[in-house]
């Protein structure tokens, strides 16, 4: 009865109501922000009186959004090929390997995603002071791969777990070497997962901020830092631009994972 | 989980097949700037200014700090409770309509939780201000004379954060809830169960497990939180993670930040060690 959606009866009502309330209150916000930075209000009238740009034109035209876009998406970029490889190694040992102590090690690797991030943050700033390293791109790279990596293993190792090893190895037998073998099947077998890991490592680079709050510099900053110092000192509707810019980013995003989500199933 | 490494019938070595050596880089990755600078913090706590405790002495034995403890557990408890009871329904809803009307659901869901975290806060703190539309509506709608401060205290951390950790207690909740059998319940109704029992001693206990994984996963997360807070608390709800944060950022005093770096710490590792004992979905099979 109560696991029937036709026969709930009073409660579908209840149900169905809640759940239309909590989407509201899930999509609202993000709406309401878009709306907003095309908005002519300076302090976030709604609905605004008028319609404009302008908000657009101040983002595009300060070089230091753009200068910050640019580093968020270079580091990204990095980032996620690192994670890819360093993942897809890490994935492929952690996967076939019978050393000791693989289950202690795999729960290291993902740990750095369970930590309040705060305390990772602080500790690598610490670091990074020692080694003359704070406020570079060095910094922030290897700050971003530590919480990125977990997710290209878990979605390469996954992906692994569903390959034959025996198609790598009938590929060694047909005279490819080992290497050869793994780039050319094994590779492409799992580029699912690691589609999956590229999004995820590039998400969690683009979208961090704690870990990139104490890794920048008055010169070197990620947008996402670039957003946090402008909110703390006020809420101009610049930054609903740029969020607006962020939100598109993650549903073309979504739509690309969705489609080939789609695609592999064909 | 795969038990590997036992067919073979030999002991387990180090460099047995070579590949220890493709986990190699990784390993070096995480020991150097994971394992190395977090020791490296907790070190400095119990060396600055001076070698000894007197660092933790301070933390715990100030109201100021003790305070913040008190907020910090106050606010993840509140998040969590809310959330909980807001998504335990709409999970519940999601487990059984039809797939058309779910997969609209779960695709605004996830939307809101790809969104930039920052672009979220900020919906917020736009939204709950003094001049804001919420303020403004109700005002209009004259159920309230002058605007609530609904910012810079416990009512904008507890919405905000909510809103970011729904989606953790919906998404694992919707496999448990789909898990279980219904003709359990209607095994249930047939003996004479109304539908307050139904739920009380049917459902709610068979996807318990579910649900106290999730909200314990909601608790920690919200315990560690930093940005959210910090944008939508007020300066009397500072929380664990923007008192690490201030220490070493505004006050350079690496010896406290290091100390209560290390309280957060041992809490989080606490709780997961709980959730693993108690909540491990691997371990019962």
């Amino acid at each position: 009865m109560l696991l029937d959606f036709e026969r709930l009866a009073g409660l579908r009502p209840f149900l169905i109501g809640l759940t239309v309330v909590v989407c509201l209150f899930l999509i609202l916000p993000i709406v309401f922000i878009a709306a907003l930075s095309f908005g002519s209000s300076q302090w976030l009238i709604f609905p605004p009186p008028s319609w404009t740009f302008k908000w657009y034109q101040t983002l595009f035209s300060d070089s230091r959004w753009l200068y910050s876009a640019l580093t968020s998406l270079k580091i990204a970029a990095i980032v996620t090929v690192l994670s890819i490889v360093l993942g897809f190694l890490a994935a492929l040992g952690l996967n076939r390997g019978s050393f000791m102590g693989r289950e202690a090690l795999r729960a290291l690797f993902l740990t750095p995603m369970i930590l309040p991030v705060v305390v990772l943050a602080v500790a690598l700033y610490a670091l990074f002071l020692q080694l003359g390293l704070a406020g570079t791109t060095i910094a922030f790279i290897v700050a971003h791969l530590l919480i990125a990596l977990p997710f290209s293993i878990i979605s390469i190792g996954n992906a692994l777990e569903g390959f034959d090893k025996s198609i790598e190895d009938a590929a060694i037998l047909c005279g490819a070497s080992p290497w050869e073998a793994r780039l050319r099947v094994t590779v492409p077998a799992v580029s699912h997962g690691i589609f999956a890991a590229a999004i995820f490592s590039f998400l969690a680079s683009w979208d961090e901020v704690v870990l990139a709050i104490f890794m920048a510099s008055p010169t070197l900053q990620t947008l996402p830092v670039k957003i946090w110092a402008t909110l703390r000192q006020d809420l101009t509707p610049v930054i609903a631009a740029a969020s607006t810019i962020l939100i598109a980013f993650t549903i073309l995003l979504m739509v690309l994972a969705a489609l080939f989500r789609k695609g592999r199933k064909v | 989980m795969v038990m590997s490494a036992t067919t073979d019938g030999g002991q387990r070595t180090l460099r047995r097949d070579g590949s220890f050596g493709y986990v190699a880089p990784g390993l070096l990755l995480i020991v150097f700037f994971f394992v190395v600078p977090v020791l490296m913090l907790l070190m400095r706590s119990v060396l600055e200014p001076a070698p000894g405790l007197q660092n933790y002495v301070e933390l715990l034995g100030s109201t100021t700090y003790l305070r913040v403890f008190m907020n910090t557990f106050i606010v993840a408890g509140l998040v969590t409770v809310v959330s909980v009871l807001i998504g335990y329904p709409v999970a519940w809803l999601l487990a059984i309509m039809p797939d058309r009307w779910s997969r609209l659901v779960l695709a605004i869901i996830i939307l809101s939780m790809w969104t930039n975290l920052l672009a979220r806060t900020y919906a917020w703190m736009v939204l709950l201000q003094r001049t804001g539309v919420i303020n403004k509506t109700l005002l209009s709608l004259g159920i309230i004379d002058k605007p609530l401060s609904l910012v810079n205290n416990l009512v904008g951390v507890t919405i905000g954060m909510t809103y970011i950790m729904l989606p953790f207690v919906i998404l694992p909740l919707i496999g448990v809830l789909k898990s279980i059998d219904p003709a359990i319940l209607r095994a249930a109704a047939l003996c004479g169960a109304n539908k307050r029992q139904c739920f009380a001693r049917v459902l709610l206990p068979l996807s318990l497990p579910g649900l106290a994984a999730g909200a314990l996963m909601v608790f920690v997360m919200s315990l560690g939180y930093y940005v959210t807070p910090a944008l939508l608390g007020g300066t009397s709800n500072m929380m664990l993670a923007e008192l690490v944060a201030q220490f070493v950022q505004s006050l350079v005093n690496w010896g406290m930040g290091g100390a209560a770096a290390l309280v957060l710490l041992i809490v989080t590792l606490v709780l997961y060690a709980i959730q693993l004992k108690f909540f491990n979905p691997n371990r019962a099979r």
